[in-house]
C-alpha cells in the first residue's frame, strides 16, 4: 500500500508539472471556442436592419443586377458559397449576409425565431443595398437558402426577378422528410455515428450557452462528409459558426407547426432554375422534378461531378449555367 | 482546476494499482465470501457501447463493492471514443427485501473525431432503490454525471474554421446529465444477468442529449 502511494503521488506530482504549462481557458469566454459574432467585434462587416445585426459583404458595382447569396442551414453561414462573388466580375453586385442568428451575425434567443422574420430580413437586407428602384434582384439559395428562397417568392411573388435554387431540401414539411429520409440513413454501429453522439457526455450546454452549443454542433458537422455518405459530400468545406440555436429553433417549427413554401407559387411566372448535383444520391432527377413542378416556368440542370455542397466543390460546374440564367433575365 | 485534476488524478492511480471497479448488482444474491465480480455489458449510452468491469466485495457489515469499468464506442475507430470509471458502490440500508444503495464513481473519458480531441475528468453519483430477491431483482436509478474538467486538442480542419481556437483545460464544468431509469436482473448459480434502461437529460432538465435513453445488458459472473 505504501508503494501505492508513492506511486500515485509522483503521477500526481507529474500531471502538475506538466498541466502547468498549458492555459486554462473559460468555457463560457467569448472567442475561445467559435470566433466572435459582429456584435462582439466591430472589425466584422455588418449592416443592422430589422432589429438585428447581420454580418454582411458586397462584391461588385452596386449598381449593376444585384445577386443574394442565401446560405444553408438553418444556421450555417456564406463562407462556403463565396466562389459566388465571380460573378460580381460578370457583372453582378453580388451581396453575402449570415442569415438572421448564423454564422458571424448576432445571435438572438431561441424563441425569437420565425419563417416570417427571416423574410423580412431578406426585405431588408434587399432595401438596404439596392440603389435604384429599376435594379433587378435575383436570389441563388443553396440547400435551406434555397428552401428561404422559394419561400420569399411564394410570399412576395412579384419583388424578385430570378431565382436559382440549388437543392433545396424539402419546399414543405412532407418533402423535407422524404429528403431527410433519403439523406440520413444512420448506422448505430458505425464511427460516424460515434462521432456524433459520444459528445453528448463531454458538452451539454444550456439553452442560453451559446458558445457551447454551436461550438457542438460545429465539431459534429464531421457526419455530414463522412464516407459514403449519401449526399455526396466529398469532405470539410468552410464554415465560421453553426448557430445552434436557429437550427434547433426552426427545427421546433417545422415539427411542431409544419410549413408550406408552396401555396402561392403558381403566382411566380419568371422562370426558375433548380440545380442539382450528379452525385447526391438523395436529390437527383427526380426530386428536382417533384420541386420544380410547383412552378409554372422552371429549368433543372445536372452539375456534374459534384454533390450537394456543389459550390463550394465544383463552383467550375456551377458558374457557367448560372451566368446563363442570370444573362437570360439581366 | 489543476488541484482537482491532480486530485483525481491521485484517486485514478491509487485505485488503478489494487485494480478495483460499477456494475448492476443482486444484494441479495450476492454471498459473503464471493469477492470478485467479473462483469461485461453492451448497450446504447449516447452511442453503442461495449463495456466490461471487475468489482471487489469488501468483507465490510454493510456490502460495499468497490469497483473500475471500461468502455469504448462502437465504429471502426474502437480506442477514439471511451470511458474508464473507478468508484464503488455500497448498499446502505435494508428493509426486509428492499434495499437502498449508492455509488460515486471517478471518471476519464475520452472522445475524437476528425476536427477535435476531448479528454476529461468527471464524476457521477446515483441512487438505487429496490425490491431485492434471491433469484431476481428490480429498482429504480437515479443518477447525475458531470463533466468536470476537459481538455480540448483541435486538428487542423477545425483550426481552418476557426485559426484562433484554444486548446487546452476548459473549465468550469462542460457538461452534465441527469439519467433516471430502472434496472433488473435474474440469477442463477454464480451469475447475474441484468438490464438497465431509462432517460437521459442534460442538467438543466430543459434539453436532452440527441439520443436521450439508454439501455444496458449485462452478464456477471461472481468468484470466491
Amino acid at each position: 500500500m505504501k508503494t501505492n502511494l508513492l506511486y500515485s503521488a509522483a503521477i500526481a506530482v507529474s500531471i502538475f508539472f506538466f498541466l502547468g504549462c498549458e492555459n486554462e481557458n473559460d468555457i463560457d469566454g467569448i472567442g475561445n471556442l467559435v470566433p466572435k459574432t459582429v456584435d462582439q467585434d466591430p472589425t466584422l462587416p455588418s449592416i443592422s436592419v430589422n432589429g438585428t445585426q447581420l454580418h454582411a459583404e458586397t462584391f461588385g458595382n452596386p449598381n449593376n443586377p444585384m445577386l443574394i447569396f442565401l446560405h444553408g442551414g438553418p444556421g450555417s453561414d456564406y463562407r462556403n458559397g463565396l466562389n459566388v462573388q465571380q460573378l460580381a466580375t460578370d457583372g453582378y453586385y453580388v451581396v453575402f449576409y449570415d442569415q438572421r442568428g448564423s454564422g458571424l451575425s448576432k445571435r438572438h434567443d431561441k424563441n425569437s425565431y420565425s419563417i416570417q422574420l427571416v423574410l423580412d430580413d431578406l426585405t431588408e437586407v434587399i432595401k438596404y443595398y439596392r440603389t435604384s428602384p429599376q435594379q433587378k434582384v435575383f436570389l441563388l439559395g443553396h440547400s435551406w437558402g434555397a428552401m428561404l428562397g422559394a419561400a420569399y417568392v411564394n410570399s412576395y411573388p412579384d419583388k424578385i426577378d430570378g431565382l436559382i435554387l440549388a437543392e433545396p431540401g424539402g419546399l414543405n414539411k412532407k418533402l423535407l422528410d422524404d429528403y431527410g429520409e433519403m439523406s440520413r440513413k444512420i448506422n448505430i454501429f458505425s464511427e460516424v455515428t460515434s462521432n456524433l453522439l459520444y459528445v453528448d457526455q463531454f458538452l451539454t450546454g444550456k439553452e442560453n450557452q451559446h458558445e457551447i452549443l454551436d461550438y457542438k454542433y460545429g465539431i459534429s458537422s464531421s457526419f455530414s462528409y463522412a464516407k459514403g455518405n449519401k449526399e455526396g459530400i466529398p469532405g470539410p468545406s468552410p464554415f465560421w459558426r453553426i448557430g445552434t440555436t436557429v437550427l434547433e429553433s426552426f427545427t421546433d417549427i417545422a415539427e411542431n407547426d409544419g410549413f408550406d413554401f408552396t401555396t402561392n407559387l403558381d403566382q411566380y411566372t419568371t422562370k426558375v432554375l433548380f440545380l442539382y448535383g450528379e452525385l447526391n444520391q438523395s436529390y437527383g432527377l427526380s426530386f428536382a422534378q417533384k420541386e420544380a413542378a410547383y412552378f409554372p416556368v422552371s429549368e433543372i440542370e445536372e452539375v456534374k461531378g459534384t454533390g450537394h455542397e456543389m459550390i463550394y466543390f465544383k463552383w467550375e460546374n456551377v458558374h457557367p449555367i448560372v451566368l446563363n440564367y442570370l444573362n437570360q433575365l439581366k | 482546476m489543476k488541484a482537482i485534476v491532480v486530485f483525481i488524478t491521485f484517486l485514478l492511480s491509487l485505485f488503478t494499482t489494487n485494480f478495483l471497479q460499477a456494475q448492476t448488482i443482486n444484494w441479495e444474491n450476492l454471498k459473503s465470501d464471493e469477492k470478485h465480480i467479473l462483469n461485461i455489458n453492451v448497450g446504447w449510452e449516447y452511442s453503442f457501447v461495449y463495456g466490461l468491469s471487475y468489482g471487489y466485495h469488501l468483507k465490510t457489515e454493510i456490502p460495499i463493492i468497490l469497483e473500475g469499468s471500461f468502455s469504448f464506442a462502437s465504429g471502426e475507430v474502437i480506442f477514439d471514443d471511451f470511458k474508464t470509471k473507478i468508484g464503488g458502490q455500497i448498499n446502505f440500508y435494508q428493509i426486509d427485501n428492499f434495499r437502498f444503495n449508492a455509488g460515486i464513481h471517478g471518471i476519464y473519458r475520452r472522445y475524437g473525431n476528425p476536427l477535435v480531441t476531448l479528454q476529461n475528468f468527471g464524476a457521477d453519483a446515483s441512487i438505487i432503490i429496490g425490491y431485492y430477491k434471491p433469484k431476481w431483482f428490480v429498482a429504480g436509478e437515479f443518477g447525475y454525471d458531470q463533466a468536470i474538467v476537459t481538455h480540448f486538442k483541435h486538428t487542423n480542419i477545425y483550426k481552418e474554421v476557426y485559426p484562433d481556437v484554444k486548446n487546452g483545460w476548459f473549465e468550469p464544468t462542460t457538461g452534465g446529465n441527469v439519467n433516471f431509469g430502472i434496472q433488473g436482473g435474474y440469477s442463477f448459480k454464480q451469475s447475474d444477468l441484468t438490464l438497465r434502461a431509462g432517460k437521459v437529460m442534460t442538467q438543466d432538465f430543459q434539453t436532452t442529449p440527441l439520443i436521450p435513453f439508454y439501455v444496458q445488458l449485462g452478464y456477471s459472473y461472481k468468484l470466491d
